[in-house]
């Protein structure tokens, strides 16, 4: 099931790599299909609707879990897991380098004439209580995001 | 050399002292600011910390100044050719920022 509509995505090849999850899906027949869920009266006629409404309610639990417990037993294999290390290592240690090429970089010239940018006006009281308002909100904001836990992360499930 | 940088500086309106920084170190200094080397050195890092910030799709740094504003005096700052430039101001904006 599910493999129908697999024409209809489109990502490209590069797309879906990037988007390979490190953890490969336990299920992969249940995996969910873009579309089924976008699409249900695209169905084909054939099927009945006893199948599609359980195709949905399999496709919506397909969505919401993580499968902890798959993850470990039909999970990557030792080895695979040091390749991805070394993959990500490695991906790390380009980046990295770009990044301390940059970090010495010379001050940037701001301005061709100095004396005449630190001579004009001060900056007007009521700019600098705008920001101050400005930044008040925005620490105001900030301060009230918090982490609300509303249900269990891992579940067991019963499958009889 | 000297003077050239400073002759300007000493003709801002409202300055009571002036610092011109390199990265080696203070090549010249006036007035309140004189030989404040711990200025300096704050200076410094809060014009190295504020040239990192970029807007999105620009090279250069979006800002010509770094105003570091007081209640009664104000610091001034702008980079040219490689040199740190600060100057201090007297304000005479009366109401305290709150913030």
């Amino acid at each position: 099931m599910g493999c129908c509509y697999s024409s209809e995505t489109e990502t490209t090849e590069q797309d879906r790599d990037e988007r390979k999850p490190l953890i490969p899906h336990p299920n992969p027949d249940s995996k969910p299909v873009n579309g089924t869920e976008r699409n249900p009266s695209n169905l084909p006629s054939t099927r009945t609707d006893e199948q599609a409404l359980l195709t949905s309610i399999l496709t919506k639990t397909a969505l919401n879990i993580i499968d902890v417990s798959a993850a470990d037993s039909q999970g990557m294999e030792q080895h695979e897991y040091m390749d991805k290390a070394r993959q990500y290592s490695t991906k790390l240690a380009v980046l990295s380098n770009t990044l301390s090429q940059k970090k010495p970089t010379p001050l940037p010239s701001l301005t061709s004439q100095p004396h005449q940018v630190l001579a004009s006006d001060l900056v007007p009281y009521s700019d600098m209580q705008q920001v101050s308002k400005i930044a008040a909100y925005a620490y105001s904001a900030i301060s009230q995001i918090k982490v609300d836990a509303k249900e269990e992360l891992v579940v067991q499930f019963a499958i009889p | 050399m000297t003077t050239a940088l400073t002759q300007g500086l000493e003709r801002i309106p409202d300055q009571v002292g002036y610092l011109v920084i390199s990265e080696d170190g203070v090549l010249a200094s006036a007035g309140e600011l004189e030989n404040d080397e711990r200025t300096a050195g704050v200076i410094m890092q809060m014009v190295q910390t504020a040239c990192k910030f970029r807007l999105h799709g620009t090279a250069d740094p979006p800002f010509k100044r770094l105003s570091v504003m007081f209640e009664d005096h104000a610091y001034l700052v702008t980079v040219s050719g490689q040199k740190v430039f600060v100057v201090k101001r007297q304000s005479n904006q009366r109401e305290p920022i709150n913030a």
